[in-house]
């Protein structure tokens, strides 16, 4: 059974994520030494106009909270949570005036020995062909001979149910994978998910192989393909290889081939549904590549890189371009780069470019961003679009950092757009390194 | 029968690989404190070396990664970190709420309301990657 979540359910529980956090805060002194309690809350006034011409200025809270016990014997027991609430201040982008959403709550434990992982509540999982947020469990284990074995079950988490059961993403998913490694060589994985809903037991049904090799400490090369059996096609095979020859160069290709049918089969966003009249049925892409990058100096680094795609309803196109970054650590950050994507149709020829700097001063620092686009051919009769985004934020102590921005920006849909944001970044931590290196919510 | 003594077999195996295993589970934070963008080639010889940041397609290349040993991932990240770009549901993009961080690969920078039609009509598997099952509450509102 799968629940939906509503703009007063998702503001009740950020409500209560709120109290949790507050009263574990002021409750820290009281807890014992082997748990440690830290968390980010981010305050956002954003203000912008909508395209239809309404001033929207809302205000977000983001809370992410993780709570770790390190128990005696090695193991470790955590939660997490992440939440976002949001109230409009003028005028309402959508029907409600509210919004908000749990986006991950979960409690896992993690044994001293065998990679043990026991997982549950609302949690991303990453295994193989599965890339999914459920709200269920996940559990793994590493067996001997470099044998792991995972497993997940629960429900999709989908944020849109539209009517159409077709596209409410199912009521139950599991899947598991099984891989085999040395550490010093290769990673070998094969995976499989299901997917089941009222209407059909046989929702998604997919499997995967994934690999990961490293013939030579300088050569790494990756790749997944994965199967639709209900489709019963190849959704993607998808691989890449890196060498770096040297400690200031890198060099990488990568190769992948789409078809979408098999790849676009009951996503839950109708638009990017293979029913989409925008394109067919039995659509290929397929597409590759290379790139270099290479460190002139210990803060220098130039880059390029290259790729072609070959869409069946689209012709062919390739991206090319280069970039370079600048960076004094501390300091200056700068950097800019040049692309072009040159197509068989007019909708893919086009120039970006971009340029940025960064400068740190004390305790502030200072953003400038800039972002053009030109397009061969006018869209809305409009020839190029550009943003520049101007920041500025301080630290007033490593706990708390105020930062705002500036964004203005001329587009075939808005002739002189401003937008404004600041936010209000308080972090909370109870015991700093307390394992080595702390890790933050960023 | 032969389905049960194929289970019963496949678990007592199971069981003592499990038993046998005794390999020490990863650390559950980095031993040492590491900077932005690490370059982990600079201690790791062995394919921890691979997960070097700096590295011009680790970007391109960090769903593999964390597809496979997701747990490494986890040593320095908190889950919040995926969730800035891999959220279920956002209304901020990733882009707007890093502006101070530049140099970020961060997704959608710019005007992507234009650009989203050029990239959703030619190559919408781009999309279905992070909008194809959630965070699509804002493609719904347009896209009935």
């Amino acid at each position: 059974m799968k629940f939906t979540y509503t703009n007063k359910s998702c503001l009740v529980l950020g409500a209560g994520a709120a109290v949790l956090a507050s009263t574990l805060l002021w409750s820290t002194p009281l807890i014992a030494s082997d748990y440690s309690f830290s968390g980010e809350s981010n305050t956002i006034f954003r203000m912008r106009t909508s395209i239809t011409d309404k001033t929207i200025s809302p205000a977000y809270e983001y809370l992410r909270l993780t709570m770790t016990d390190k128990l005696s014997n090695g193991s470790g027991v955590a939660f997490h949570l992440g939440a976002w609430g949001r109230a409009d201040l003028g005028d309402k982008p959508d029907d409600h005036g509210t919004n908000g959403n749990l986006q991950y709550a979960y409690l896992t434990y993690q044994a001293a020995k065998n990679n043990s992982v026991f997982t549950i509540g609302r949690q991303f999982i990453s295994e193989g062909v599965a890339a999914e947020r459920i709200d269920g469990v996940y559990l793994r284990n590493d067996f001997k001979y470099g044998i792991g074995v995972s497993a997940f079950a629960g429900s999709s988490v989908t944020t849109e149910a539209l009517a159409n059961p077709k596209y409410q993403g199912g009521d139950l998913i599991y899947g598991s994978r099984i891989s085999q490694s040395d550490k010093q060589m290769y990673s070998i994985g094969l995976s499989a998910l299901k997917s089941e809903s009222t209407t059909t037991r046989n929702y998604r049904e997919e499997e995967g192989l994934d690999l990961w090799l490293r013939p030579h400490q300088q050569v790494d090369i990756n790749g997944r393909s994965t199967y639709n059996s209900i489709t019963n096609g190849w959704m993607e095979n998808s691989y890449a290889i890196s060498y770096a020859p040297t400690s200031t160069l890198s060099l990488g290709a990568d190769f992948s081939h789409v078809n979408f049918k098999d790849y676009l089969f009951n996503v839950t966003t109708p638009a990017l549904s293979v029913n989409n009249p925008l394109w067919s049925y039995n659509n290929k892409q397929t597409a590759y590549g290379a790139g270099a990058s290479y460190s002139a100096s210990k803060n220098l680094t130039v880059a390029a890189d290259y790729k072609f795609y070959r869409y069946d309803q689209s012709g062919d196109a390739s991206y090319f371009g280069a970039k370079a970054s600048y960076k004094l650590p501390d300091n200056l950050l700068a950097g800019g780069g040049i692309h072009r994507m040159n197509g068989d149709v007019d909708k893919l020829r086009y120039t970006e470019y971009r340029a940025f700097i960064a400068k740190k001063i004390n305790q502030a620092d200072l953003t400038l961003d800039a972002i053009n686009v030109n397009y061969d051919k006018n869209i809305n009769g409009i020839s190029n679009s550009y943003v520049v985004t101007g920041a500025a934020g301080y630290e007033f102590n490593p706990k708390l950092k105020v930062r705002g921005d500036l964004q203005y920006s001329k587009s075939p849909d808005f002739d002189n757009e401003v937008r404004a944001l600041v936010m209000a970044t308080y972090t909370f931590d109870t015991k700093f390194a307390a394992e080595g290196g702390t890790k933050s919510e960023k | 029968m032969k389905n049960k003594i194929a289970i019963v077999s496949l678990l007592l195996l199971m069981t003592l690989l499990y038993a046998c295993a005794g390999t020490t589970s990863l650390p559950r934070t980095h031993p040492e404190l590491l900077s932005q963008s690490p370059n982990c080639t600079e201690c790791h010889t062995d394919s921890w070396g691979a997960l070097n940041h700096r590295a011009p397609d680790f970007m391109s290349k960090h769903r593999f990664y964390a597809a496979s040993t997701r747990q490494t991932c986890n040593s320095c990240h908190h889950e919040s970190f995926c969730t800035d770009c891999h959220a279920n549901k956002e209304d901020i993009k990733p882009s707007d709420k890093f502006s101070d961080a530049p140099e970020r690969s961060l997704p959608h920078r710019g005007d992507y309301m234009t650009q989203h039609r050029i990239d959703g009509k030619v190559n919408p598997v781009s999309c279905v990657k992070c909008h194809g099952r959630t965070n699509n509450v804002r493609c719904a509102s347009c896209h009935k």
